[in-house]
């Protein structure tokens, strides 16, 4: 048993990506625990197939613990790339496209506005997302989700949702502007 | 469009979120892989934009794919120590090697020491050609003053203090052939930024400077040596104030004068 396993809830993802490198699988576990719940959830959103999405879930952890010495802290957050990793992984699943299963941990930094190392933070952060979601119109929120979830462009989702093109893009420029706003 | 970048600010989310198709997002892909600004600005954006992902109904993963993902890793980690038992089981090293690494650590230790060793020899001789060239001139200089000094045609000139510096001497050799030798004393410091340079007069012509010169600290006397001008036979000597370095007239007032 590791030296710092059960102390690893109130450690930092910098020093348990640390302790990756050196082989501490335990680490891995305590990274595991702690993001496994956000990536498979989003995963299963994308895919709606818990197969797959376990697959995309293994893969990325077990990326992470092939390849943790790649990853700079100064770049952006380790659960800001597994979300983002999660989230193209499975659109590209979904829509067939090529998969990216290699994207690397040096590649789209991720710069998450807020931490996310400790249980409270990320409920808070939930509460907080969901909380400006319902806040958005309909229309807003259906063409997000759309093109975050699903991985749809402007065009696509005009097709989807039998609305101009131009109310599309607006729609979703002012539901990424709450966004933004609440987040600042 | 903002301060010559080709994104909009709210484009930066619009990427992230993978709405923006065809040559736009190919544009905005390439701007972003130059310019260190705009990447940084779509990394905050592709956060802000990954949190949507807060919105999927929680769901945690099955027991096992945890328990499949710390057994693959053992298991690599089995994997890459095996390696290593291999070249623990290898045969002893053999017997001359132990008379070889010591042999090759010596080496290492004396080419390092004979590589210092010879820097400092080459800085010792650099220095002593300096010390060696620095007498050679001193005594060429001394050479050239006993000549003048012993010299039958060698003629003897006392020049006069002006009023200014009533204590100031100087008696100068004129050789017309080899120079002059002028040794001053009492002469006091002269102004900030000026130094006493040395004049001969010609029988016709212009003064011809015989070099600058600064009165001892201690007020010791100074010999300064100067040639003469080919085949210009000097009537007047005088030592004038000028500007350090010197001047190619004299401008400065006269501290000390004497003539044939």
């Amino acid at each position: 048993m590791s030296r710092a396993q059960g102390a690893e809830q109130n450690d930092s993802d910098w020093s348990l990506l640390e302790r990756v490198v050196q082989r501490d699988e335990f680490a891995l576990a305590a990274l595991y625990d702690r993001y496994s719940g956000l990536v498979y959830a989003e995963a299963m959103r994308i895919l709606r197939d818990p197969g797959a999405a376990e697959e995309v879930l293994q893969d990325l952890f077990h990326q992470v613990w092939r390849t943790a010495e790649k990853f700079d802290p100064a770049r952006g957050s380790l659960p800001g790339w597994l979300l983002v990793a999660a989230r193209n992984r499975s659109i590209s699943r979904l829509r067939r496209r090529s998969s990216r299963d290699d994207e690397e941990l040096t590649e789209n930094s991720v710069v998450l506005p807020c931490n996310m190392e400790t249980a409270a933070a990320r409920n808070q952060l939930l509460a907080r997302v969901r909380a400006v979601l319902s806040g958005m119109a309909d229309g807003q929120r259906e063409a997000i989700e759309l093109a975050y979830f699903e991985g749809m462009t402007h065009s696509e989702i005009a097709e989807r949702l039998g609305a101009p093109l131009g109310t599309v893009k607006t729609r979703i420029r002012s539901a990424v502007e709450i966004l933004k706003r609440a987040l600042a | 469009m903002s301060n010559g970048h080709p994104i909009r600010e709210e484009e930066f989310e619009l990427f992230a979120l993978g709405v923006i198709a065809g040559e736009d997002c190919a544009a905005i892909q390439a701007h972003v892989g130059a310019c260190s600004e705009c990447a940084r600005k779509l990394a905050e954006a592709r956060g802000r934009i990954a949190l949507l992902s807060l919105a999927a109904p929680e769901q945690n993963p099955p027991a096992m794919v945890k328990q499949r993902l710390l057994e693959k890793v053992r298991e690599e980690k089995s994997e890459r120590v095996a390696p290593v038992r291999v070249r623990e089981t290898r045969p002893p090293a053999r017997w001359w090697n132990t008379i070889w690494a010591p042999a090759a650590l010596a080496l290492a230790v004396a080419t390092v020491f004979l590589w210092v060793s010879d820097r400092r020899l080459d800085r010792q001789l650099q220095q002593i050609q300096r010390v060696t060239q620095t007498y050679q001139a001193e005594t060429q200089r001394e050479r050239e003053i006993v000549k003048i000094l012993t010299a039958q045609d060698t003629m003897t000139v006392s020049l006069a203090p002006m009023p200014q510096v009533p204590k100031a001497w100087a008696s100068l050799k004129y050789n017309a052939r080899m120079g002059v030798v002028c040794y001053t004393g009492d002469l006091p410091a002269p102004p900030p930024n000026k130094e006493y340079q040395m004049w001969m007069v010609p029988v016709s012509g212009d003064p011809v400077s015989a070099g600058v010169f600064m009165p001892s600290a201690f007020n010791e006397g100074r010999i300064c040596v100067a040639k003469v001008p080919d085949n210009i036979p000097c009537k007047t000597f005088a030592v004038t104030i000028e500007p350090v370095g010197g001047m190619p007239h004299p401008t400065g007032p006269k501290v000390l004068i004497g003539a044939l």
